[in-house]
């Protein structure tokens, strides 16, 4: 199914009854990367366009998973107002972009937060049986409950990794800035064609509104991946890239990205008047 | 200064394989290239993190937001970003000239490490707004006042909508380069048969060097391809007949048309870089030397009026004037040389150039010699196939022969000799001797 169709399956289904609990079901499809869309995807987040995926690019992969998972009513969660908090991505080796991949997708700690409930969804990637990517992307409903797991430590300490400081009000990295980005207003848009993201929070100040934000914003991802581009070359070859999402970053909007180098790897965030749109690490990885 | 100069020592190389236009690279930018290129030769020696003397690189199709495109291609690859670099444009000239320009300053001392590099898109090419567009443009900024303003935006014409596209046409004559080219083949009598047969030699050599492994160690896979899209293995005199004339037909009353797509290179998409160094830093790397850059040689020609005593020069016949000065200079006759490896521009351009060299009158009057250079053995010509068979993305050219040559040279042997010659557009002509190691 079409990403914009399953969109619309989740807006009609976001009202009613709803499942309690997580869904056991996994996902999987097979995937061939094509190369005219890792292209595209390249342009618009800034990477050179060659042939190792960018560690943030088989996101796009297992995300149609993620939304055919959230869409329906077995999914305690209604897809629409679902807020992206955190991402975490592993690359264990460099992944060629010829490579047959085979994508799994599952949801996991479905759990209490102080503001409501949050849910981690959870891919995997492999090539001819070997492990070559994990993501876990973590959403929050505002206003939603779940049921509490003992086994499962609450929220926010169940986050999926440790915050130093609370990124929406303080910024991660010192120094001074390492880009000033000028994100324009099609931001939104054009990161939402590479990547079947059309939520219509990133499309247009108008869509946005309705959902209760000034303008349109852009997409967490796309500002996860425009920071991974600007150190392209001074990356490991298999890397940890774990970030939390602050403020919204509205477009246009002019923010700063911040690069810190550390003994394995980078700090880095990207802000606008003090606030943090994103903080996060990038480690070097066992494989 | 040093009191004497060494010889820079070219290390290797490594290229793309060359995509014909609108193909596997259609997506790629110069600078998408000249990074992979880079990360590829970087990751072939060993050079992650590592601070290079310098970078000289170049393109000829170059969009106005690739200034210091070579510099911003560095930052983006595994090179360390305190490698500086700088962009040389001169046509195909441009990948020769940028390993001369390194091999210099590694010959001085001024560096000890660099590398050469060129890159070209047919496919990513800049286009520009409409010039006249462009002048309502500039006016409208210049206007101080709403009325000079106004004025300005008065002179817009819907015409100046059609932008401004790169052609492969010289300034000054209005004439493509392969109009330029027929011109010349004509007047050298170039026949239809010889350029195929040269065509076809290409493809073949291009396809054996492929077959024993010996681009294996010169080109790094990209985008999907793994050889040169426009090697044709199967090629043959007799497929080549049936191609008709693209350039020439309105000149010697129909005996100028022998230039078709089969004989002239096509636009091609690609990047060439090529490691130099002393042959103390190679060695401190523990990296090979192949050969060693002997000197070079730049010549222009006019071909736009010519003078009292001749009419204008081809625009492609620099080298023929450029290799007897390099020749005289190093006291070497061209027979002295194991392999040539002379740019096909066009097959008539090697045709034409080795016609040049071989004619006792034209050496007397244009070369200012006793003798003619005399003819080569045609079997050290091109030997691992040049551009007809690769494409020729311009500024990559360079790269690809002096890495290619170099490695030749060296499996022949230390002191085997090898001529680079290589025709540009406005007239000019890069030329260079290597010496295996």
């Amino acid at each position: 199914m079409r990403l914009g169709t399953l969109y619309a399956k989740a807006a009609l289904t976001s009202v009613g009854p709803r499942a309690h609990t997580l869904p056991d079901t996994q996902l999987h499809r097979s995937a061939t990367v094509d190369r005219a869309h890792l292209a595209g995807y390249a342009r618009v987040c800034g990477f050179t366009v060659g042939d190792t995926l960018p560690a943030t690019y088989p996101h796009l992969l297992a995300f149609p998973l993620q939304v055919e998972l959230m869409a329906g009513r077995s999914f305690p969660l209604p897809l629409p107002g679902l807020v992206h908090v955190a991402n975490r991505i592993t690359v264990h080796r460099p992944i060629d972009a010829s490579e047959p991949l085979d994508v799994g997708v599952r949801a996991e700690r479905f759990v209490p937060h102080p503001k409501g409930a949050q849910v981690d969804l959870v891919g995997d990637i492999s090539a001819g049986g070997e492990r070559v990517w994990d993501g876990r992307s973590t959403y929050l409903a505002r206003g939603a409950t779940a049921p509490a797991d003992p086994t499962i430590p609450t929220a926010p300490a169940s986050r999926p990794f440790p915050v130093r400081e609370s990124a929406d009000s303080r910024a991660r990295v010192d120094g001074s800035a390492t880009a000033t980005w000028r994100v324009d207003a099609g931001t939104g848009r054009r990161y939402a064609g590479v990547s079947g993201d059309v939520n219509p929070i990133h499309l247009h100040p108008l869509t946005a509104k309705a959902f209760g934000f000034p303008r349109a914003i852009a997409h967490g991802m796309w500002t996860a991946a425009h920071a991974l581009a600007a150190l392209e070359g001074r990356l490991p070859d298999a890397l940890t890239y774990e970030v939390e999402f602050g403020r919204p970053l509205l477009l246009p909007s002019i923010v700063e990205l911040r690069t810190h180098a550390v003994d394995d790897g980078w700090d880095l965030d990207v802000t606008s008047r003090g606030k943090a749109h994103l903080a996060g690490t990038i480690r070097r990885s066992v494989g | 200064m040093p009191k004497t100069a060494r010889r820079a020592a070219v290390i290797g190389g490594n290229r793309i394989p060359f995509a014909r236009a609108n193909g596997a690279y259609a997506q790629a930018s110069n600078r998408d290239m000249l990074i992979a290129t880079l990360d590829g030769l970087v990751a072939r020696f060993g050079l992650a993190g590592l601070r290079i003397g310098e970078v000289a690189g170049g393109a000829v199709l170059k969009h106005s937001r690739d200034r210091d495109l070579t510099r911003e291609s560095v930052l983006g690859s595994r090179l360390s970003p305190t490698t500086p670099a700088y962009d040389v444009q001169q046509a195909c000239g441009t990948g020769l000239e940028t390993a001369i320009l390194v091999a210099n300053k590694i010959a001085l001392g001024q560096i000890e490490s660099g590398i050469a590099a060129g890159v070209d898109t047919a496919s990513d090419a800049p286009v520009a707004v409409n010039d006249d567009f462009r002048r309502v443009l500039m006016q409208l900024n210049r206007a101080r006042s709403l009325g000079d303003r106004l004025r300005a935006v008065a002179g817009i014409r819907p015409g100046q909508i059609v932008p401004e596209i790169p052609q492969n046409a010289e300034p000054r004559t209005g004439l493509s380069m392969g109009e330029h080219m027929a011109l010349t083949a004509l007047q050298w009598k170039i026949s239809r048969e010889a350029q195929d047969e040269l065509a076809v030699a290409s493809h073949h050599n291009l396809a054996a060097a492929y077959d024993r492994g010996f681009f294996d160690d010169l080109v790094t896979p990209y985008l999907g391809l793994t050889r040169d899209a426009n090697l044709r293995p199967d090629s043959s005199v007799e497929k080549l007949a049936k191609l008709k004339p693209v350039f020439g037909k309105g000149i010697g009353d129909g005996t100028g048309a022998t230039m078709t797509a089969g004989n002239s290179t096509p636009l091609t998409d690609g990047a060439s870089a090529v490691l130099l160094g002393s042959d103390g830093w190679a060695a401190e790397h523990k990296l090979p030397v192949l050969a060693h850059v002997v000197d070079a040689e730049t010549a222009a020609v006019d071909f736009v009026h010519g003078s009292d005593t001749h009419g204008p020069d081809g625009l492609l016949t620099a080298p023929v004037f450029a290799v007897p000065r390099l020749l005289e200079r190093n006291g070497l006759t061209l027979q002295d040389l194991d392999y040539y490896e002379i740019h096909e521009a066009f097959a008539s351009t090697v045709l034409a150039t080795l016609a040049a060299w071989e004619d006792p009158a034209f050496a007397k009057e244009r070369l200012g010699l006793d003798a003619p250079l005399g003819p080569i053995d045609r079997s050290k010509l091109n030997v691992n196939g040049s551009s007809l068979a690769t494409g020729h993305p311009f500024a990559a050219t360079g790269g690809r022969i002096v890495a290619s040559l170099a490695k030749q040279l060296h499996e022949k042997g230390p002191g085997s000799r090898g001529l680079i010659s290589i025709c540009a557009a406005e007239g000019q002509g890069v030329v260079a001797i290597l010496e295996g190691a």
